[in-house]
Parts: structure tokens; sequence; C-alpha cells
């Protein structure tokens, strides 16, 4: 289980890791926390010619607050997310959410954007982003774009980078004050991948459900919003029949994969379960 | 007893304390040397092509070129090394058995995926894994049956050609007429059981480095095993070796629960390529290779009946049982060693006079089972303690006075059981008892009784268990099978330092043995427990040897190390009086100090050696001594080590997770040489057997291909999967063997995974159901309980 032999460059600054990438072809890789992409090294599924370590470049390991929404930074490790407090106060969903990531030396090392760009079906942050409005900053050899999450995130490992595109930033949403949250995940231990997790957000108007917001993992190919479900929550009350009404569209819409751990039946039922909980928990949260 | 006596009785001893493991400090400071650390000059790395084919014929291998491989040094398939090396044959004489042969490549034919097929050599393991990627190997895929039920079927495809069969062990053991008992019986409960397969994952993966001298023409052999000696043997015979020019060292090693315990193709290997190469070679298998070609585990599929008469006697037991082995026949222990140990050991501790248990050993295409923490016990205590739990609610009787009922008790000991073991005295009944009465039992039940009014699933299980441990050389895992696992020799020598070596023929990987070696040895001899130094896990040591596996250390090397030290301590004595003058009878010796009980004369074990060793003239020739000694203990039989254990656990209604909520380990382990280090056992082990309950699980797909080929998909438990639990022992009458200590290195893999499936099965009752397959992963639990939920079926669709 060694590496095939690659190349190895640190990058000085994103401009520098963008040329890198660029020169390298199509056979360039980032490497942020490398909690991913080494294992895959490793068992030599992935062999770049060239790694990128962006691990030097100054400048991205912040959380910044911009009022309506908060920046992180391409090497915000998930220790950083799982500990800011702006994050536990504005965005508590992201916050308990993060409990869940992987182990402390996986937590020290792996980044949210890393973790976005790999694109995990079952990792939190992919959805976390897809539920806050993300959106995804990249700068490439023509400079900065921006793209929404839910472009961003194509399929199962995959993302719209281009080969010489990184991404520097990920901007997602603080939740207007008085939203409702809830999160709820189930794996086999503590910190694995899990078999599924549903998020919600619900702000309350006149005794009413109102920017309803469900997103799951775990339960596709990669993570998504479940409009279907929004759509049955929006402008009503959210009572034991409604949210019924909506753990059945849920249920509709998903198409879970069988695998090793769980079989799509079991999983189509966990997401239910779980959707039921959240959405519940988030009506009561809601002010 | 005199006085003086008395009071030496009354000095703290060591044995019985809490003393800390004189190993920690090297390995805790990153100072242990395991086989990786060791780096010779001119080494060399191996990696190696391992079939990817479950059964096939290997019609030709081609390199590509290599020019592209710097450091690249050869590659080397079977006919490289014919003529090299004889096979190892685990031989026995079990009635219709055959014993596959090993290799050290596979030769013409694969067997299973992750067979060794190629070795490669270089000067990296980078530069090996490399030219890897050159080699291409031409397979004519041959039909196989992964499953044991079709592999067992008379026209089912031959892994074996030779043997005719892939049913190599077929065994029977039987007492009274189980038919009547059975017919006869008021209540009869059965099911099919079954822990699905599984393997060691010691932290320290596989590791082998092989030295030539070329001077001396001889090998030695540095690998992570816990039976040197066996493997000292074993080459010995395949490469054609006097034991003097062929040593096997164990250094320190991360852990093996059984599967370093069986000789593997690549320790033969680097010991040929070593000869060949005149360099040393070093082999580390990685992760993957460790979860697709160290030995595994369980696997059986047991068919049992339980006969039981209305006041709850158990009168009958049969079990039917078929042993997925793998592709080979382990070495030395044969395939027979987990299946036959689970009709051995079937009817555990309880009274039951009809028994009938077959079991049937079939090949498959899979790597081979061996030895697992346990052997076979998990299984069979599994299987039983779930029939017990059936016959429990079929009669209406609390399951832990049905086990109360049958347990062997005080004055029906020794008891004989229907496969022939004997148990001697041990606290059954107390253990059972203990355990009752530290986790509140009676008052869990009306606790169970209100959580179940709220809705809660939630169970209490037991499970009760003897093991035989300590076995002497009367018992063989296989009927002659090539090594003697029965004794062991203890070689105890005081130099002129007065400096203390014992060196043993056991291999500690992680017991902790040489800490408890040298607190036995300190009390029986009189020394200093720092001037003790335990030698283990080298075959040089001593004229044989086997190493640490099967509870045997502390009871056979425990009893060698009290016999030798008696010895030694006579010499040291004799030789101390004479210096002192003072009659022999009025020393005694306790820390490195001899004194007389009648006068203030007093002189240390330092003063005595160079007495001995230096200072010509002081004891005449005539009487002079040597302080040496070396004993061989045989405990002949073996003794029961028994146990209790009982869990709580809650299964989840929405996500059919289980959560432990409370445990309880009581058991009877005789004379506790280190509580510490026993309540270390236990813990470990319940946590192994809280993997196989709920977590661990090697899957092959139809095609043979290992699923669960990393640490993301074998889940092993975390810290977060084990609980606090709580350990009682007891310490009932002592074993009549030397020291009084029985063994208690496996137990708790043995006691968790049945204490658990009755505490889920429990929480289930009143649905109806109950686990019959471990581990009881949320999708069993989903696609068992799913069905008989109404409700929960309404709310899926
Ligand atoms: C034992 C274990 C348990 C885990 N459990 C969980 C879990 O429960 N939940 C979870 O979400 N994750 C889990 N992870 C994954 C972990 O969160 C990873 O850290 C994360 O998925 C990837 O982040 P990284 O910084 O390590 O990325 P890397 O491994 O460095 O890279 C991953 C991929 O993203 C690309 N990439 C990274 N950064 C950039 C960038 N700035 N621009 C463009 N491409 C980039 C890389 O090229 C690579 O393709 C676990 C990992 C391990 C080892």
């Amino acid at each position: 289980m060694k590496p095939a032999p690659f190349d190895y460059v640190r990058a000085e600054s994103v401009e520098h890791a963008v040329a890198t990438l660029a020169a390298a072809g199509s056979d360039g890789k980032i490497i942020a926390g490398g909690q991913s992409l080494m294992p895959m090294i490793n068992f030599r599924l992935v062999r770049p010619a060239v790694l990128v370590d962006i691990n030097r470049i100054s400048g991205l390991d912040r959380i910044e607050d911009r009022g309506k929404h908060l920046r992180l930074g391409a090497l915000v490790r998930h220790r950083m997310t799982a500990s800011d407090a702006v994050i536990a106060r504005d965005v508590p969903v992201l916050h308990a959410a993060m409990e869940n990531v992987a182990h402390l030396t996986v937590r020290n090392r792996g980044t949210f954007c890393g973790s976005v760009c790999h694109a995990d079906p079952s990792a939190e942050m992919p959805m976390l982003t897809l539920l806050l409005d993300g959106v995804v900053r990249i700068a490439g050899p023509n400079g900065e774009r921006e793209i929404a999450a839910a472009d961003f995130l194509t399929g199962s490992l995959t993302n719209a980078l281009d080969p010489a595109e990184m991404v520097t930033a990920i901007d997602i949403a603080k939740p207007a004050p008085g939203t409702g949250w809830g999160f709820a995940e189930f794996a086999r231990r503590h910190g694995d991948y899990a078999l599924a997790a549903v998020s919600v957000l619900i702000e309350r108007a006149d005794g009413a459900a109102r920017n309803v917001r469900v997103a799951v993992m775990g339960v596709g190919e990669i993570a998504s919003r479940i409009v279907p479900a929004e759509a049955v929550l929006e402008g009503r009350e959210p009572t034991a029949a409604v949210i019924a009404e909506a753990v059945a569209a849920l249920r509709d819409d998903i198409e879970p994969m069988s695998d090793l751990s769980a079989s799509a039946d079991y999983r189509r039922h966990l997401a239910g379960a779980l959707a039921a909980k959240v959405i519940a928990q988030a009506w009561e949260r809601a002010a | 007893m005199t006085q003086a006596d008395i009071s030496v009785e009354l000095r703290p001893k060591l044995v019985g304390s809490r003393v800390k493991r004189t190993e920690d400090p090297r390995l805790l400071t990153g100072t242990g040397q395991y086989v990786d650390d060791i780096k010779l000059a001119d080494m060399v790395h191996v990696a190696i092509l391992r079939s990817d084919q479950p059964h096939a014929l290997i019609r030709e291998i081609r390199v590509g070129d290599t020019s592209s491989v710097p450091g690249l040094i050869g590659i080397y398939d079977w006919t490289d090394l014919e003529g090299e090396v004889r096979p190892a044959i685990p031989t026995s004489r079990m009635k219709g058995y055959y014993a596959t042969p090993y290799w050290p490549l596979a030769r013409g034919k694969v067997r299973y995926v992750g067979e060794p097929v190629v070795a490669v050599v270089a000067d990296s393991r980078y530069a090996a894994e490399d030219a890897l990627g050159l080699i291409e190997i031409d397979y004519e895929p041959l039909p196989f049956a992964i499953r044991q039920v079709d592999a067992v079927r008379e026209d089912a495809p031959l892994l074996h050609e030779e043997a005719g069969t892939n049913v190599i062990v077929e065994r029977t053991f039987m007492r009274g007429d189980i038919e009547d008992a059975i017919a006869s019986a008021p209540v009869v409960v059965r099911g099919q059981f079954r822990m699905t397969r599984k393997t060691a994952t010691s932290m320290e993966c596989r590791s082998y480095l092989a030295e030539y001298d070329t001077r001396r023409r001889a090998l030695t052999l540095w690998t992570s095993s816990n039976i040197p000696g066996i493997i000292r043997d074993a080459l010995s015979d395949a490469l054609d070796l006097p034991g003097s020019r062929m040593r096997v060292v164990a250094p320190d090693v991360g852990g093996s629960f059984g599967g370093k315990g069986s000789l593997y193709h690549e320790e033969m290997l680097v010991c040929l390529l070593a000869r060949k190469l005149e360099r040393p070679v070093k082999y580390v298998a990685d992760r993957l290779e460790e979860l697709s070609s160290s030995s595994q585990a369980f696997d059986q599929l047991i068919d049992g009946e339980l006969a039981v008469a209305r006041d709850g006697t158990f009168l009958g037991l049969r079990c039917d049982v078929i042993g997925d082995i793998g592709a080979y026949s382990i070495y030395p222990w044969t395939g027979g060693i987990e299946p036959v140990q689970v009709i051995s050991f079937m009817p555990g501790p309880y009274k039951i006079e009809h028994y009938h248990g077959r079991v049937r050993a079939v090949l498959t295409p899979k790597p081979p089972t061996g030895p697992y923490r346990g052997v076979g016990r998990p299984s069979s205590t599994f299987a039983m303690e779930r029939l017990i739990d059936m016959a429990a609610r079929e009669l209406g009787m609390d399951p832990a006075d049905l086990r109360r009922h049958n347990l062997v008790s005080d004055g029906e000991f020794p008891y004989r059981t229907a496969p022939g073991i004997i148990w001697d005295q041990s606290a059954f009944q107390q253990c059972l008892a203990g355990a009752r009465e530290a986790i509140g039992y009676d008052g869990l039940r009306v606790w169970q009784e209100q959580a179940r009014a709220e809705g809660r699933w939630v169970g209490i299980g037991i499970s009760s268990y003897a093991e035989l441990t300590g076995i002497g050389s009367r018992i063989a895992v296989a009927p002659g099978m090539p090594i003697n696992t029965g004794t062991e020799t203890a070689i105890i020598r005081i130099d002129s330092t007065g400096a203390v070596e014992a060196s043993f023929g056991i291999a500690s990987h992680g017991q902790g043995l040489e800490t408890t070696l040298a607190q036995v040895i300190a009390d029986e001899l009189g020394c200093a427990m720092d001037d003790v130094v335990v030698l283990q896990g080298d075959s040089s040591l001593v004229p044989m040897s086997s190493g640490t596996y099967a509870s045997r250390s502390a009871v056979i090397a425990g009893g060698a190390a009290t016999q030798a030290s008696r010895a030694l301590k006579g010499k040291v004595l004799r030789m101390a009086a004479h210096v002192m003058a003072e009659p022999v009878e009025d020393l005694e010796a306790e820390r490195g100090w001899i004194r007389s009980r009648t006068s203030n004369a007093g002189m240390t074990f330092k003063e005595v050696a160079r007495a001995v060793y230096l200072q010509m003239g002081t004891i005449p020739r005539d009487i002079r001594e040597d302080l040496t000694v070396t004993e061989t203990y045989d405990p002949f039989l073996g003794t029961a080590c028994s146990s209790t254990h009982i869990c709580v656990a809650e299964v989840d209604r929405e996500t059919f997770g289980v959560r432990l909520l409370k445990y309880v380990v009581a058991e009877d382990c005789g004379r506790i040489i280190n509580p510490m280090i026993v309540d270390g056992q236990v813990h470990g082990a319940v946590a192994q057997g809280i993997g196989a309950a709920l977590l661990e699980e090697i899957v092959y797909d139809d095609e043979g291909q290992l699923v669960t080929a990393s640490l993301a998909d074998y889940l092993l438990p975390l810290a977060s999967d084990v609980l606090d639990m709580q350990i009682v022992h007891i310490e009932a009458e002592l074993p009549n063997n030397v020291g009084g200590f029985r063994g208690m290195g496996e137990g708790g893999t043995i006691g968790a995974p049945a204490a658990i499936a009755n505490a889920i099965s429990d929480a289930l009752a009143p649905l109806g159901l109950g686990i019959q397959t471990l581990p009881a992963t949320p999708e069993r639990l989903f696609q068992l309980i799913r069905p008989h939920l109404n409700t929960l079926e309404e709310n899926t669709k």
C-alpha cells in the first residue's frame, strides 16, 4: 500500500498552485488535509503526476464573518469549524453536524473545502453547504469565479472544477435569526461516514413554516435538498400528520444505494425516521 | 506451622498485587522494538503479488519491462524455489483427515483471493510495489463453491483434488441416547446459529525479517509471531537446517489474538530469499494484506437442539456443525482447530447427560481459519447460551435461574462433559451469583418492565461458560499433530553479579508476562523483582518451545517458574548456609536478602553469587553448586476457568442501532498473579467480543472476492463502542496445579458475544424475535424486525 511515484510541489500562493496545476495538464491534484486523498493514493486508485500542496499558502486558514454570510477558507480544518464561536452562535446546525465528523486526528487535518471538493455522498459538509446556500469560490488560470454549491456538486466524488482550478473558499449563509434547525445522523460507529443524515431549517411566521430547507446525505449519489418534502411543509404548521406527509415525500424522492453496510430499504427507512425527528425539532426551535 | 513460618506467610507477596508492567516504559516511550523497527545493513524488501482469483490454474506469469523501476533486485515465483524447500504439513491422526501442504508461494494453482503468487524484491518497498504493476498472470479459472453449504456437497468442485473431498475433517462426539432424549422431552428448542467470518486485526500487521549468516550458514528469522518455537521447528524441517542454525525470534509483538499463531507462507519465503540473496530480507504486511491473507475465524454453521424437562433440567443436546475453514488446513493446528472445539465445548459448564455433536470442516476458497482468541468457544457459547434463553422463554423460567439449575455445582467436580472434557473444581455457580449480585439483576428486571411499558426495547443477557486452560501433554488440539503444547521449560540462573535471568519458551505479545513471571520468581526465589530479567520470544533460549496461546503461559510457564525458582532457592540457601555457617533450615530469602531466623546473620544474593563463582576456595568444591536450574512443567490435564457475563442492551426503535448500557463480568481465574493485568485482559477481550457481536464481519461475495478489504469496511470497536465494565474476581478453590493459576487470556471474547446476543434477543422478546446470526448489525435487525412491526411497515411505505 505505497503510492506510485509522483512529483510534489509546495505552492507559495494561490496563483502558484493554479499555475502548477495548469502546467500538469490534467495530472495535477491539490492536497489539503490529505485525509481522503492519501488513502486513495496509497491504494493507487488515484495516481497524480504532481501533488500540489496548498497547506503553506497564507491567508486561507480563516473563518471570516462577513455579516450575512461566513467565508471558510480552503485551509479551515474541521477542528476550527467545530469550535468556532460565531458558527456555534449563528449557524448552530453546522456546529451540531461537526460533532459527527471523523475523529480527532482526522479533524485536525481535514478541511471543509476539501470535504466539499471530495464530494463523498455520506459526508456532512457537502450537505451543510447545500442547506446553507453555499457558494464555492474558485481560482483558475483565467481568474476567479463563483458557483452555487448545487452546481458544484455534480455527483459522487465528482465536482465542477476544471483541472487547473482550485477552491479558495466557500461562503455559507447565516440562517435568519430565530430560524429553527435540526440535524441527526446515524453511523455504525461514532465518527464514521453516516448511513444516513438529515438536516433541516425552518422559519416560523404566523404559526406556519416558512423558507423550509431539508437536506439529506448518505441516501443517494450525493447530498441533496429534498424539494418535495420542503414543499409539503412550506406554509403549513408541521403537525404530526404534516410531518408524516413530508417524510413520505422524502422517502419517495430519494434513491438510496445498497451496499455492504446498508440496503436501500433500510437507508430509506432511516432517512425518514431521522427526518421526522429533526423536522419536529427544528419547528420546536423556530421562534 | 511454626511462629517463624507464619511471619513469612503474612509478608506481602508480589503475586496478587497490582504491580505495574515492566514492559510499559519501553512500549509507551516508543523504544519497543518490533520487527519493522529492526534495520539491518544491506536489507532488501519484498512486495507480494497475490491472487485475484478464488480458484484458478496459473498458466503463465509474464513480467514487463522492468527498466523503469530503479532498485529492483529480483522477481520470484514458485518455480524459482523448487528444490529449496519442503512443504509444511499439518499432520494429524484424525480419521479421514487430509493435511494440505503449505508452500511459500502458490504452486501452479491458487485457492483464494489473497494467496501469495509472486515475490518482488527491491531495495525499497516502494520500488517493489511499483514492479508489481509490471507482472501479469494468466489464470485459467476453475469452478468453486464459496459457501460452506455448497462446498460440503458431494458434487462440489474440489479445492485440493488429492484430498478427494472438500470435507477434510469429520468428527462426532456422543454420549447416551440423544434421539430418545429429544423424542421424550417435554420442551425442545432449536435454531441455526452463526457467527460470521472474522479476523484478528492486531495493531501491528504481520512482519518478518530474515538474515542469512554466510559464515555460519545459519538463518535468523525475526517474526511478529506468538509461536516462535513452533515456527523454528517447522522451518528447520522445511529448510533442512538444524536448530543450531535456525533461530526464530519474536521481539516486541503488537498483538496477535491468534492471528499470528500459525505458520505463514511469508515466513518461509523471507528465509528462502535471504539464503538465496545472502542479504537480509524484510516483509511487512499492509492492512489490505492483513485483512485478505491472515488467518480468519468463526464461520461455523451450527444447527443446535436442546431438550429440557419441565423443571428446567437439561436432558439432551444435539448439534451439527459445518465449519468453513478456508483453503488450507492451518499449520500446525489443522483446520479442525475451530470447528472441532465447537462440538468439544458445546455443552459448556452445564450438566447434560445425552449429547450428540457432529462436525464437518470444509475447504472453501478463502484464507484459512486459524486460532482466534477463544478458539471455537465464542461460537459454541453463542449457540448454547441462545438455546438456553430460548428454553427459558418456552418454560416461563427466569434465564438466570435456569442456568443455576443446570450448572455443575460444588460437590459435582471433577465433572466429565459428554465430549470428554474434565472440569476440575471451579466457581461456576459463584460466578453466576456474583455477576447477578454485582449488576443488581432482580432490580434490573423491575426496571426493564417499566422501560418496556414506555415502549423501549431493552434487554438483559446472560452467558456462562467454562474454558479449559493451561492444557498439559494429555490433550492435543489435533491428535497426532507435530508439536507439543503441553510442557514449558524454565531455565533460571543467577550469574556472577547476582543477576537473575529466567528463560522461557513462551512469547508474550501484550500479556505482560515479563512482569507476571518476574513476580512469581521473585516470590518463590526470594530475590528482588528488579533483579529478575525474563527472557522469552526466542527459540534459542530453551531446547523445545512453542509460544504463548491457548491461555497457557501463566499456568504452564508460571508452574515451571515456580518449580525452577524453588529448586534454585534451595541451591542459594545451601551455599549461603555454608558461607554464613548457619543451619540451612534456619535461612529464609526475601527481596534479595538471605537471613537467619535465629540470628542476625544475613547476606545478599549478590554476595552468595560472588562466593559461588568468584571467591575461589570460599565454598569447597565438593559441595559447590552452580546457581542454575532447568525445570520442565507439564500440568498434564488442564484446568477450568469459568465466568459469567451479564449485559444490558437497548435497541433503538427508529435506527435499529444497539447501545450497551451495563456490563458485568464475574470470573474465576484461580490465584491472581496481577489483578491489573487480569482486568486488562478482561477489558480487551470484552471489547473484542463487542466487535464480534455488533461490528466485525469479513465478507466474501459470490465471486469469491473479499468485500471488506479495509478498516473502513471491516469495523473494529472504537473507544466509543466499549462501555465501562465491572469485574468481579472470584478466586474459588484453587486448581490442583503448581502455583494454583488458571488461564484467563481469552475469556471475554467467549462470553461477550453470547451475552450481548441474549440481551438483544431479550429486548426483542415482546416481538417474539431472537438473534441467530452475529454481528447483529442495524441492517440485520432492520430485516429481522420490520416484518413484525405493522406500524413501522406503514411508515416505511
Ligand atoms: C477515518 C476517517 C473518518 C472520516 N470520517 C468522516 C466523516 O464522518 N464525515 C466526513 O465528512 N468526512 C470524514 N472523513 C473525511 C475527512 O473529513 C476529509 O478530511 C475530507 O473529506 C477531505 O478533506 P481534506 O482536506 O483532507 O482533503 P484531501 O484529502 O486533501 O483532498 C480530498 C480531495 O479534494 C481535493 N481538494 C482538497 N482541497 C481542495 C481545494 N482547495 N481545491 C480543489 N480541490 C481540493 C483533492 O484534490 C482531493 O481530490 C473521514 C476521514 C477518515 C480518514
